[in-house]
């Protein structure tokens, strides 16, 4: 099997979505990473933000991540040959308060990766801009949308059920406009 | 009143404050309800890393404040709005007293 220090970002998140799922845990990944992986690495994330879809006891979680060299260091988990590390948000998996079912699996050789689709990203995203003002949010969101073909029109179902339309102009304003 | 489902009386008072008053310190929660500081410094920490609630740092103060993210916030503020229509009127008067705008130094009382 492949190193760990020799996989990408998108083959380490697959290798740990699977492992987990074969010990019953079934987590998606969501934040950051995906604005990566969306991005191809325009954008940089260390982190690899993981929901679970139903939590499991943390010290069960350690001890599958301790099989494949995970070590567990203040609320995330570290592994010697790699810098990104492991974190577990708090579920649900939601933007707002709309849990998010557009959950696409990317397949990989070291195993399949369970992700929220680039529509979603944009929302999770936008999110952040809208609640807390977050511009590097705004931007990764954009960065996204960009780069992907996304549901606009979802997006903005969703901004203006957050009551967030004049935030969500802003975002459609910053599109490339082709 | 919401102890059973919580599993602890101190994050109902504390989940009860920040509901009325926006925001709330470990000090100020437990010199309110007359608790230890002690359970309520450990409920706000594990409220917090479940994303009920974050923290503002002010000066040397930690502010709690509910997490606008958290996706079950508005149910919550429901649940705990009823549980405060149970509450003695003393205590909820007192409870929602806050005083925000800003008192001229030195003024006599």
């Amino acid at each position: 099997m492949k190193n760990i220090g020799k996989m990408s970002r998108v083959e380490l998140a697959a290798f740990i979505c699977t492992h987990l799922a074969k010990r019953g845990i079934e987590i998606t990944l969501t934040g950051g990473s995906c604005v990566s992986i969306y991005s191809e690495n325009q954008y940089s994330s260390m982190d690899l933000d993981f929901i679970e879809r139903i939590s499991a006891k943390r010290k069960f979680l350690a001890k599958c991540l301790e099989k494949i060299g995970f070590y567990e260091k203040d609320r995330y988990f570290m592994h010697p040959d790699t810098e990104l590390f492991i974190e577990f948000p708090p579920g649900p998996l939601a933007v707002g308060d709309e849990p998010i079912t557009d959950i696409i699996t990317i397949e990989t050789e070291v195993g399949d990766l369970k992700i929220i689709s680039p529509t979603e990203s944009v929302k999770d995203r936008l999110a952040a801009f809208y609640f807390w003002n977050d511009l590097q949010c705004l931007d990764q969101a954009v960065l996204v949308a960009d780069n992907n073909a996304i549901n606009v029109a979802e997006v903005k179902r969703w901004s203006l059920t957050e009551g967030e339309e004049e935030k969500f102009e802003i975002f459609l304003s910053k599109l490339k406009k082709d | 009143m919401l102890e059973v489902l919580l599993g602890s009386a101190s994050k109902e008072k504390i989940l009860l404050f920040i509901a009325s008053r926006e925001s709330g310190y470990a000090r100020q929660i437990s010199g309110f309800f007359n608790i230890p500081l002690t359970p309520v410094i450990k409920q706000l920490k594990k409220l917090e890393e479940g994303g009920v609630i974050y923290v503002e740092i002010q000066g040397r103060t930690k502010l709690y404040k509910f997490n606008p993210q958290y996706s079950f916030l508005k149910e919550l503020k429901q649940l705990l709005s009823k549980v405060l229509e149970f509450y003695p009127e003393e205590t909820l008067k007192e409870l929602k007293f806050n005083r925000k705008r800003p008192r001229r130094s030195k003024k006599p009382l």
